[in-house]
């Protein structure tokens, strides 16, 4: 079985979609160049059967982030972590419109020409429990 | 239900049933009123039509209905004449020509321009046409003509026939007659049919539609026919399009089979979809129905700009 290592400060992110782990990573470019990173896919889970997990070590994390985080996984959960204790754990709420943190992939869409618009989502749950992501503008569906 | 006054008009999905019925009595309204009082309406009230792209028909038919209502019009009909093509923005366009007029008719090649232009607009702003995406004022027009033709939207058996993949006008006012109760089918050349975001919300909706192939007999049983354009560039041969093309022109011979009072429509303009043989019959309602969108463009500029009630 593959090891995630304790880290000291940073943040532990915990009940990530399984493979979706990815597209996580690349919310945090600088970090990836930077500091140490243990990221493990398919790890089993009693709750989820699988699951991704990441731990950055001497990282923040914004709201608009925690946002992003949770657009990409909505079962995430992130720790906190200082001087080797969780200082706080959370799930973040996703609200119903999500503004200035997605992009439309429409390459029709007008907020790709006019790039001051603001893109606004509204986000919604399908009947499968996945969560939609319409476009304001276009209506366009991103994954 | 809300007042018009000052609102945009961007998706017809945002006007509640009462809503829409109630725009059909302002256009009633109107005509009742006739040409000479209609013409005091939106006297010294000024309408911008901003056309990023050109479009002869809803462009003038938008001017047309400005000028019945006594009204004064300004705009442009391409980008390549105006500030546009300097590189200004869609919010500093609609920012400026919001001090110049009282309310704006647009189209614009990129979806969601609309609802952009709206959110930078402090006069209503009217959809009419963002790229491919929606054209509620061709909708409301559409089904304005199904009521006078018909008397009645729900029960009614109507057929969608052509390119149902990129036709827009077909996607809103489907969406728009399964909350009214008619009945539909699509008839598509193969690659060509509705969309599946519409065949969702089609299905959501708990419309009554079919899709099916067409057949000369599919027409037996309709009591309306929406006939689109079949563009020669969507097929993925010359030979495919010319093929297929026959199979799906409606002439005298094929409204013998039809019921007699069946109404063909189109949002015009036609190629060769529709035989210029059914021109002279009462069935073909095309040039019935741009009339009718010219009626329901006047209601909805008099009640956006608040002038009726």
């Amino acid at each position: 079985m593959m090891r995630i290592e304790r880290i000291t400060n940073g943040i532990v992110l915990d009940h990530i979609k399984a493979g979706v782990g990815i597209e996580i990573l690349k919310l945090f470019p600088t970090e990836l160049l930077r500091t140490k990173i243990d990221y493990a896919s398919y790890v089993d889970s009693p709750s989820m059967h699988v699951k991704d997990i990441i731990k950055i070590e001497n990282v923040d994390v914004n709201p608009a982030t925690l946002l992003k985080l949770a657009l990409l996984s909505p079962s995430i959960t992130i720790s906190i972590i200082r001087n080797g204790h969780v200082q706080s754990k959370m799930t973040p709420e996703i609200p119903p419109l999500v503004e200035g943190v997605l992009t439309c992939t429409n390459p029709k869409c007008i907020t790709l020409l006019e790039s001051y618009l603001s893109s606004r989502f509204h986000v919604s749950w399908n009947a499968d429990g996945r969560i939609r992501k319409q476009c304001a503008y276009c209506e366009h569906i991103i994954r | 239900m809300g007042s018009f006054s000052g609102r945009h008009i961007i998706d017809t999905a945002d006007l509640a049933t009462e809503e829409i019925l109630h725009l059909v009595e302002i256009a009633n309204q109107l005509q009742d009123m006739g040409r000479d009082k209609a013409r005091h309406v939106a006297a010294g009230k000024v309408l911008a039509t901003l056309f990023w792209e050109p479009s002869t028909r809803t462009r003038l038919s938008f001017e047309s209905a400005m000028f019945r209502l006594g009204g004064h019009v300004l705009g442009f009909s391409e980008a390549a004449s105006t500030s546009v093509a300097k590189g200004e923005t869609l919010a500093d366009t609609i920012q400026t020509v919001a001090l110049y007029s009282d309310i704006i008719a647009m189209r614009h090649p990129l979806e969601g321009s609309a609802f952009a232009a709206s959110t930078y607009s402090r006069i209503p702003v009217i959809n009419g046409g963002d790229g491919a995406h929606l054209h509620p004022t061709q909708t409301l027009g559409d089904t304005y003509t199904l009521l006078k033709e018909k008397g009645r939207l729900e029960g009614l058996r109507i057929g969608f026939l052509g390119d149902l993949l990129f036709g827009r006008t077909v996607h809103t006012f489907a969406r728009l007659l399964a909350r009214f109760g008619a009945e539909m089918q699509f008839f598509a050349p193969e690659g060509l049919n509705i969309p599946e975001y519409v065949r969702d919300s089609l299905e959501s909706a708990g419309a009554n539609f079919k899709e099916r192939e067409w057949r000369l007999e599919s027409i037996e049983d309709l009591d309306v026919l929406y006939v689109t354009r079949l563009q020669k560039e969507r097929f993925f041969s010359e030979e495919e399009y010319l093929r297929r093309k026959n199979s799906y022109i409606i002439n005298k011979e094929a409204l013998s089979k039809a019921k007699p009072d069946i109404l063909i429509l189109h949002p015009l303009p036609r190629n060769e979809e529709i035989s210029v043989d059914v021109d002279p019959l009462p069935n073909a309602g095309y040039f019935r129905q741009a009339e009718y969108g010219l009626q329901m463009r006047m209601a909805l500029i008099a009640a956006c700009l608040g002038v009726v009630a």
